[in-house]
């Protein structure tokens, strides 16, 4: 079977302690619960969640919606950017299935990534790695006023960011993940392709700007 | 009783009344008072108590604070988890019990630490461990921990069935439909089903297929589409590409137009007359391709009529032409896009596959019917099949959901040993134990081959077609 792996890169830095990182825990059961609901995902996602702070951690491996459990988010340290990128490229290489005479590989994979902040680490090396893995799509979030877009934008294209990183804009940011989600997952499974980017996504709530 | 002292002497210290040393002799006496022995050791027992009891709370509030993953459920699948409280950290347990477990279609037997039975609902469930550690009373209250179980509904379950609406569509056709009708000398049973990915919203089959048997000739054509998932009208396209190589082939296939291929055939078998199997070739692809070249016709004077796009009419399309001879058989087909079309021999030990597929390296690759550009294509010769054959066992068409599930790469269609266990698995070995009879008596054969089409296959709910010749 063909998966479609979803990683998601959450900032647990020192600023997001508080309602942030509470909100984004929420945010992702939410989620995990919303598209266990959705026939194609249950079958399709895989979601694997990595938390950047002084270091990069993957905290939950790829795994099926079916089995999937959160686990615990602290706030606390720098913004290990860099560093994240760099293991979710290594975490693509390990964990996504290439498509051989043998086997259909999986999904070309979808990268979430959100921050509050400016990365602290040298985020061009882990950037260069990130690269060399091809995506579905990579969407960067930038929540509150603190985070850089135009870092974000050299990561990728699609880069939407929320004006606060208050706990009502971030439940919205997650909602608009599932929903992304969701869609990716009817589409690989009803007409076989990948969605290739922000355009063809639902379309992000009010909350939720576009940076161009 | 030097115990005894000791404490006494730091008691005073702590209180800062210190023992001069003249009193030395005075305090040596008092420590040994029976009633200050007693008293200190009342004392260091109930500090004892107190020392104990907190640990006893503190290890509660850790077992408490502590996570307990119990692994997801999922709704009429056998549960059963093992609750390692020595691995989880928690050995201090020396009794515990779930409450409201039953409501859940689950129990939690206490002996053995283990949560089993057969969920009965799904969702996010918080639910209540009581338990009792070692060092409390027997008759103690018993602590509680909120501990998450998720139980998830069966997959299966959340794919919704909505009728394709009848009346609110001009290209609407049945989701299902079969049919087995002996063709020549040969048989055909054929069932095409509405995936379950366009069951879940309501919407239409794109696959088709069409037959028909000309016994002026004694030729027989079968056709099978899949129309794009990406294209509004695929329904219709497939529709028009099936039941346009029937039209065509009833207005151009007589005697008069085939008679050329009997004196080819003859010629061949009997080794006589120059470059043959160039004529027949050439034959094959002059017929067969001004077929393809009229659907596509068809298909674009269908969007000009109905001022719509020819794109909206994507369909793949794969057919064969087979004529009974004395020597055997003349199998013909063409093929656009990604459905197979195999052909078994007699004893099941070769399978020749009658067309390439259209398949890109990342999907999506396909090529349509509807495309002008595969006409003009250096690689449109090679779409046709030729075939001589003294028997065969099975003659298969099929689309990619019956070929993605069940090959899933292309490499695997080349292997006789893949299309064995397809065999054994229509032949009723597959989780549901359906099986389908390939025997010209059996007139259930189209019911079976539509009952074993329901097989369930994760991240496969394509329309699903498959053709049968045997």
């Amino acid at each position: 079977m063909r998966r479609l792996p979803v990683y998601l890169l959450l900032d647990t830095s020192g600023s997001m302690s508080g309602e942030p990182i509470e909100a984004v825990k929420n945010g992702v059961q939410v989620m995990i619960s919303s598209l266990r609901q959705n026939p194609q995902a249950i079958e399709t996602a895989f979601i694997s969640i990595i938390t950047f702070d002084t270091t990069a951690q993957q905290i939950v491996p790829l795994t099926d919606l079916a089995s999937f459990q959160m686990v615990d988010l602290k706030a606390s340290g720098v913004t290990a950017l860099g560093e994240a990128l760099k293991l979710v490229s290594s975490c693509m290489e390990r964990e996504v299935a290439k498509t051989t005479m043998e086997q259909k590989g999986d999904w070309k994979p979808l990268v979430f990534i959100m921050t509050d902040g400016i990365p602290t680490d040298n985020w061009q090396n882990g950037l260069t790695e990130f690269k060399k893995h091809k995506t579905a799509f990579t969407i960067a979030c930038a929540a509150g006023n603190g985070a850089d877009t135009n870092v974000l934008k050299q990561i990728t294209n699609d880069v939407v960011s929320l004006d606060t990183a208050d706990s009502g804009s971030i439940a919205k940011f997650f909602l608009w993940v599932t929903a992304s989600i969701g869609v990716s997952s009817t589409k690989v499974e009803d007409s076989g392709k990948e969605v290739q980017g922000l355009k063809e996504l639902p379309p992000p709530p009010s909350e939720l700007n576009i940076v161009v | 009783m030097n115990e005894i002292k000791q404490y006494i002497s730091e008691l005073l210290t702590q209180n800062n009344v210190p023992i001069p040393k003249n009193r030395m002799k005075l305090f040596e006496e008092f420590a040994q008072d029976e009633t200050n022995i007693n008293t200190v050791k009342v004392i260091q027992e109930n500090e004892k108590m107190i020392v104990d009891n907190w640990k006893i709370k503190s290890t509660i509030q850790d077992i408490i604070e502590k996570h307990l993953v119990i692994p997801n459920a999922m709704v009429g699948k056998f549960y059963e988890a093992k609750l390692d409280f020595v691995k989880l950290g928690m050995n201090d347990i020396i009794f515990s019990e779930f409450e409201d477990l039953l409501s859940y279609g689950l129990e939690y037997d206490n002996e053995t630490e283990t949560i089993k039975g057969d969920p009965t609902q799904s969702g996010d469930f918080k639910i209540k461990m009581k338990f009792r550690i070692s060092g409390e009373l027997e008759d103690s209250t018993l602590n509680e921990k909120q501990v998450s179980l998720i139980i998830n509904a069966n997959p299966k379950s959340l794919w919704k069935d909505l009728p394709s609406t009848q009346t609110e569509d001009n290209y609407w056709k049945a989701d299902n439909a079969q049919d087995f009708q002996p063709l020549g000398n040969k048989h055909l049973v054929v069932a095409s089903k509405r995936g379950r990915s366009h069951a879940n919203v309501g919407s239409f089959r794109d696959d088709d297929f069409a037959f028909k048997n000309f016994p002026e000739t004694g030729w027989n054509v079968v056709c099978v589409a899949d129309g794009a998932g990406s294209a509004t009208l695929a329904r219709q396209g497939s529709k028009i590409a099936c039941d346009g190589i029937i039209d065509y082939f009833t207005e151009n296939l007589n005697a008069a137009s085939f008679s050329e291929f009997d004196s080819l055939i003859q010629e061949h078998n009997a080794g006589t007359g120059e470059d043959i199997q160039k004529k027949l070739n050439l034959f094959v692809y002059n017929k067969l391709g001004r077929a393809a070249f009229n659907v596509h016709q068809k298909l674009e004077d269908f969007a000009l009529k109905t001022e719509t796009n020819l794109k909206d009419f994507h369909s793949t399309l794969i057919f064969v032409l087979f004529k009974k001879y004395e020597f055997g058989y003349a199998i013909l087909s063409f093929g656009v896009g990604d459905c197979p079309i195999g052909l078994l021999n007699k004893d099941l030990t070769e399978i020749k596959l009658m067309n390439w597929l259209d398949v890109g390296e990342y999907g999506g690759g396909t090529r349509f019917i509807t495309m002008p550009e595969i006409f003009s294509s250096d690689k449109f010769g090679t779409r046709f099949g030729f075939k001589l054959v003294e028997d065969f066992s099975y003659l298969m068409l099929m689309t990619d959901g019956i070929y993605d599930p069940k090959f899933v790469v292309e490499a695997n269609l080349e292997k006789i040993e893949k299309w064995q266990e397809f065999l054994e698995d229509l032949g009723g070995n597959n989780e549901e134990n359906i099986k389908v009879e390939f025997k010209a008596e059996n007139l259930e054969v189209a019911n079976q081959l539509s009952a074993w089409m329901d097989f369930w296959s994760p991240g496969n709910h394509d329309d699903r077609t498959l053709a049968v010749i045997f």
